[in-house]
């Protein structure tokens, strides 16, 4: 189910599908298309595309662990900044306090979803990483990266 | 966008298997890949070429599955996804990748960054085009 509904934040955009890895096409189409749509690079697309699918697909697999559920991914853009929120409400976690990347940083028996690679990409690939406890239940995490810089150096 | 795999398995003095992937590598579809690499080592290839060109977006599991592909066709067992960040990355020390069983033609810039990023470059033998990448083997 997509839900592309306007707001009254200018320029703020959602998306919410269900918590199945077979939905993350779909969120990183959405992604790729706000990032254009706030008239951003394709460099600033790639590497928000991949963030979310990183992060996106660690709720799935970690947040819910294969239970039925919803994620929501909103993008807006203020003041220069792309802010990437995904919300979902699956238990409380916070990937920005998971310990440094190393054997057995991440649980992943046998998804790799979660290998720890994905957490050291969403810090390189972004400028910001925000993460709150839903107070109603669940994640909030937030992912910034201005439109304007190459947000890394090459 | 869902992924294609195409596999073409050509004879000469090294069995050379050819895998090519089109359209997105994440979570959904990685598994599909280890599986065809393992196939490929079981039927007797002893060299693979994986064609990335029409690949356009790469997600760490797709990295897990590149990685688990170079140590099948080294003969190992496929890593196991808790080692994590670490393994890779010891891996990425310890390898010759002229020596390398397996090929990545044709990586587009988004990938290539992607590999970059996580020290896997060095993992592979990288190659302009599917024809450079199989002539690599065939001694062309």
């Amino acid at each position: 189910m997509v839900l592309m509904r306007p707001s009254g934040q200018a320029g703020k955009r959602s998306i919410s599908v269900p918590a199945t890895l077979d939905e993350l096409a779909r969120v990183r189409t959405f992604v790729r298309d706000s990032v254009a749509g706030f008239g951003g690079s394709k460099r600033v697309a790639d590497d928000l595309v991949q963030a979310v699918d990183e992060a996106t697909c660690n709720v799935m697999l970690h947040g819910y662990r294969g239970k039925a559920g919803d994620v929501e991914v909103e993008a807006a853009l203020r003041d220069r900044k792309i802010e990437i929120r995904i919300l979902d409400r699956g238990p409380t976690f916070d990937p920005t306090r998971a310990p440094a990347p190393g054997p057995g940083a991440t649980p992943a028996p046998t998804r790799p979803g979660g290998m720890g690679v994905g957490i050291q990409l969403l810090r390189t690939l972004t400028d910001e990483v925000h993460h709150s406890a839903r107070p109603d239940g669940g994640n909030e995490l937030t992912l910034v990266r201005s439109i304007d810089g190459q947000g890394e150096e090459d | 966008m869902a992924m294609t795999i195409d596999v073409e398995r050509l004879g000469g003095t090294t069995p050379v298997t050819v895998i090519a992937l089109t359209g997105e590598l994440d979570a959904s579809n990685y598994e599909q890949v280890i599986e065809v690499v393992r196939n490929a080592y079981a039927d007797g290839s002893r060299g693979l070429v994986l064609d990335i060109e029409h690949l356009t977006f790469m997600a760490s599991s797709g990295l897990f599955a590149l990685h688990a592909a170079v140590r099948i066709m080294r003969g190992e067992t496929p890593p196991d996804p808790e080692e994590g960040w670490g393994a890779l990355h010891q891996m990425a020390q310890d390898h010759d990748a002229q020596a390398s069983t397996v090929r990545l033609a044709a990586a587009q810039e988004p990938i290539a960054r992607v590999l970059e990023r996580t020290g896997m470059l060095r993992l592979f033998a990288l190659d302009g085009t599917r024809a450079d990448a199989i002539a690599a083997f065939q001694g062309a």
